[in-house]
């Protein structure tokens, strides 16, 4: 093979061929006229550090995925039902410990109303479930409340919505995490010290398993969801069985009311209280919404169904735990959770099927998080796309993820766990107050949108649309005045976060508008003259280079040497005439020894930025072997780089010089170093 | 019939692409075949050099049009999960490199399109390469045919006017 053509003969004389190399072809496709695709060799770090940091990324969190395999990453219903409802299905194990715990003040008496409340808790459920289907299929693009927001109320609610969300998606994962480590804990007393670290760790580990992408984030996180799904139905199941077939009914054991219920407001305020508590079931609901984009197509349909089948599933296993817990005369106790004593009524106590019961719930609890991982990335994408957030929410890693915004919901997650010791009570207050205002902005939001489009039916959907959002509206201030004044933390920090956004918004256009060009522009070519400085420390390869670099794009270059030594800097001119004739060189003395500060002075008086003149310097740079070598070299042009910041009509050029192989080199002169 | 096999099972076939319209037929049904009978397939883009050039002269390593050719070879090949070798080559005459560059190859099968001409009335511009290769290699050969133009087969006799593309050895 000679420069790339092999000669080849053929089975005839005059048949000869000649065979080309393609050396694009490694690294490069052709996708049309000047268009390249760069292929996966191309996107190879060859730097050796970057090189092994992507080695280690590979092996946590695998192999590249290109943008093409989109589709083959987007999620089957049954995969996203799992992904995106861990977290509202994972409630089915404590909402009806939290009506029974509300009720429980009222004494005995009051807890067969842990029914009706369950079931209109269920009513609310399928009236927001109803809803977000409607903004499933009216915003495809994702976004759920904070897109329905944005395009009926503006930028102002869309914000809110929108902070309310992520801050509710960084308190179920450290929520949920703290929850799951206490159940360990609570079996194995011993593990107590490291009860932060724990849950520190569950979230590495969720944060990497949803860098590995989406699809793959499913497959390990869909098992934990089905098998607590499957097992609570077979236990409501033989539960209903046992109720009406064998009349297995107990009275709740008598408790004395803590609460005076005499007047009928007593009592209603009590079971709104209840009502508000029981209504954390609903949290995660809107997630589905919030990641539409990423279904299978036809996503907005596979989304809708698949937030109906989630809220079916969860209206069912709330009602049916409620039902047997009520039957069975359950109280919430300090030692064992209502469900668990559901299960150990049901399956018989130490039996293998309470056993599993208990593991499944504990590690869905534990998954419950997953669901934030898989909306709150998705939300801040959104939000970075509509210049809210810094754009680098909205690039996909390696993995088709959106790598900053899961890392980002790590972190925070883990700060909140640490900052509060891992004490999932502590945390509690703060939970479900942002998620109940997000629910009633989307319902608002789709009130107006009803109004504007009136579609077929508008009438009865803007009529449940105005129920949930009472609904919701009310459950929102029960919610935030029963927590507070903890709960207040949140309301305070959603016009922070709104405040944020919008001044990045406002960085971001204020910057468009300055580089932006008018459409009628037509660029020519430039007006103004190049001049090149070449900051000199003494005579040297790179310094050689840099200055014939200089000559090859002006011929107004001139060199320019910082020294304390005159006499050292007159032996430079002598060398400089001798062995560079027709560059000027100009010597500047400094006699307080200062290098910088004269060379910019220099620059200001004798090269001005005066509007027709581009000063373009050129600074001679030693490309360092090794990483120590950094610190030897280049000091004094990283702070010329420094210097000239910002300084208008000024273009700063590094010359980098490779230090040849010692054979190859010339003997260096004494005295002539690298650019030190 | 449901269940024959389109062509006899080779171990490694060459595409021998035109930068014409019939190249993704080829590519597709290369890789469809490739991929069940677990071969390899070589695409070749042989560049004609005329006589007013020496043959070792850099005409195709910097021709765009030659390198998208096998590009895009490559990027359908990808989708259907099936490696693909390619190759570019200069000669003098195509069916010449082909057959030889195929027998190079030890390649049991070559497949060629045959283009749908639209001017004069419409007809299959069968050219001097196809008959070349007909005659000449010693692999099976393919040739999948453009299908005629839905507009154009309405006025063809009913016999003709049915057929459509397929591979034909």
């Amino acid at each position: 093979m000679i420069g790339g053509r092999r000669q080849l003969s053929g089975r005839k004389p005059g048949d000869r061929r000649v065979r080309i190399e393609r050396p694009h072809s490694e690294y490069f496709r052709y996708a049309g006229p000047g268009v390249l695709v760069a292929k996966e060799k191309a996107h190879v770090e060859r730097r050796p550090l970057p090189h092994a940091i992507a080695q280690l990324k590979r092996v946590l969190i695998g192999r590249p995925l290109s943008s093409e395999s989109d589709l083959e990453e987007r999620l089957s219903k049954r995969k996203a039902l799992a992904i995106f409802s861990s977290d509202a299905i994972s409630s089915s194990a404590y909402a009806t410990e939290e009506i029974l715990h509300a009720l429980l003040v009222g004494g005995a008496a009051v807890l067969f109303f842990s029914v009706p409340i369950s079931i209109a808790i269920a009513v609310l459920l399928a009236i927001v479930a109803f809803s977000y289907r409607q903004v499933c299929l009216a915003y495809p693009s994702g976004g759920g409340s904070y897109s329905v927001s944005k395009r009926n109320f503006g930028r102002l609610a869309s914000l809110v919505a929108a902070s309310a969300l992520l801050i509710d998606y960084t308190l179920t994962v450290a929520v949920s995490t703290s929850s799951a480590v206490e159940q360990i804990t609570s079996a194995v007393p011993d593990l107590l010290p490291f009860k932060v670290g724990m849950g520190v760790m569950a979230i590495l580990l969720l944060t990497l398993g949803n860098l590995r992408g989406v699809r793959e984030a499913g497959n390990i996180f869909a098992i934990p969801t089905y098998l607590f799904v499957g097992t609570a139905l077979t236990m409501i199941g033989i539960g209903l069985y046992r109720i009406v077939v064998l009349g297995d009914v107990s009275a709740a054991p008598q408790i004395q009311a803590t609460a005076d219920l005499a007047t009928q407001a007593a009592l209603a305020v009590l079971l709104l209280r209840a009502f508000a508590s029981g209504a954390v079931a609903l949290t995660g609901t809107e997630a589905i919404a919030t990641g539409v984009p990423a279904f299978k197509p036809p996503e907005a349909r596979n989304a809708a169904t698949t937030l109906m089948v989630m809220a079916g599933l969860l209206a069912v296993l709330f009602i049916g735990i409620t039902v047997l817990a009520t039957n069975f005369g359950i109280v919430p106790t300090e030692h064992q959770t209502v469900v668990s004593q559901v299960a150990a009524h049901v399956f018989g106590d130490s039996s293998i099927g309470f056993y599993l019961f208990q593991a499944f719930t504990a590690l869905l609890l534990f998954l419950a998080a997953n669901t934030s991982f898989a909306a709150f990335p998705r939300l801040g994408a959104i939000l970075a796309q509509d210049g809210f957030m810094p754009r680098q929410f909205s690039f996909r890693g390696d993995r088709l993820a959106f790598t900053l915004g899961i890392v980002v919901l790590g972190l925070a997650a883990a700060a909140l766990v640490t900052f509060f010791g891992g004490d999932t009570s502590a945390l509690i207050p703060l939970y479900a107050v942002g998620v109940f205002i997000d629910f009633t902005i989307s319902q608002a939001g789709m009130i107006r949108h009803w109004l504007r489009e009136r579609a077929s039916q508008w009438q009865f959907r803007l009529a449940v649309n105005a129920f949930g959002c009472v609904l919701t509206g009310i459950v929102a201030v029960v919610v935030t005045t029963a927590k507070a004044p903890t709960s207040l933390v949140v309301i305070a920090l959603i016009p922070v976060l709104v405040g944020i956004m919008l001044f990045i918004h406002r960085e971001y256009d204020l910057v468009a508008t300055e580089l932006a060009l008018r459409p009628d522009q037509v660029i020519g070519p430039p007006k103004k003259r190049e001049r090149v400085i070449v900051p000199v420390p003494g005579l040297s390869r790179a310094v050689v280079q840099a200055v014939n670099f200089g000559r090859s794009i002006s011929e107004d270059v001139r060199a320019v040497h910082v020294t304390e030594d005159a006499e050292q800097g007159a032996a430079l001119r002598r060398e400089w005439e001798r062995q560079i004739p027709g560059v000027q060189l100009v010597i500047v003395e400094s006699p307080y020894r200062s290098l910088v500060p004269p060379f910019l002075a220099y620059l200001d008086v004798m090269a001005p930025p005066d509007g027709e003149t581009i000063t373009i310097v050129v600074l001679p740079e030693y490309v360092p072997r090794h990483w120590w070598e950094r610190l030897l070299y280049n000091q004094v042009a990283n702070r010329l780089k420094q210097g000239l910041l910002g300084r208008p009509d000024t273009v700063v050029a590094n010359v980098p010089y490779r230090r040849e192989e010692p054979d190859l080199a010339m003997a260096q002169k004494p005295g002539t170093a690298p650019p030190g | 019939m449901p269940g024959t096999p389109l062509a006899a099972p080779f171990h490694r076939a060459v595409l021998g692409l035109n930068g014409g319209a019939t190249d993704p037929l080829v590519v597709k049904l290369g890789c469809e075949l490739a991929r069940s009978f677990k071969a390899t397939v070589v695409a070749l883009h042989i560049v004609e050099v005329d006589w007013t050039h020496d043959l070792a002269d850099d005409i195709a390593s910097g021709n765009e049009l030659a390198a998208s050719v096998l590009d895009m070879a490559e990027g359908i090949a990808e989708k259907y999960g099936v490696t693909l070798e390619t190759h570019l080559i200069q000669a003098r005459d195509i069916g010449p490199a082909l057959v030889d560059e195929a027998a190079e190859l030890e390649a049991d099968t070559i497949l060629l399109g045959l283009p749908y001409r639209k001017r004069f009335g419409g007809d299959f511009a069968i050219g001097r390469t196809v008959p070349y290769v007909l005659e000449n290699a010693s692999a099976g050969v393919i040739i999948v045919r453009e299908p005629i133009p839905a507009t154009e087969a309405q006025a063809l006799p009913p016999a003709l006017a049915g057929t459509t593309s397929g591979p034909a050895s």
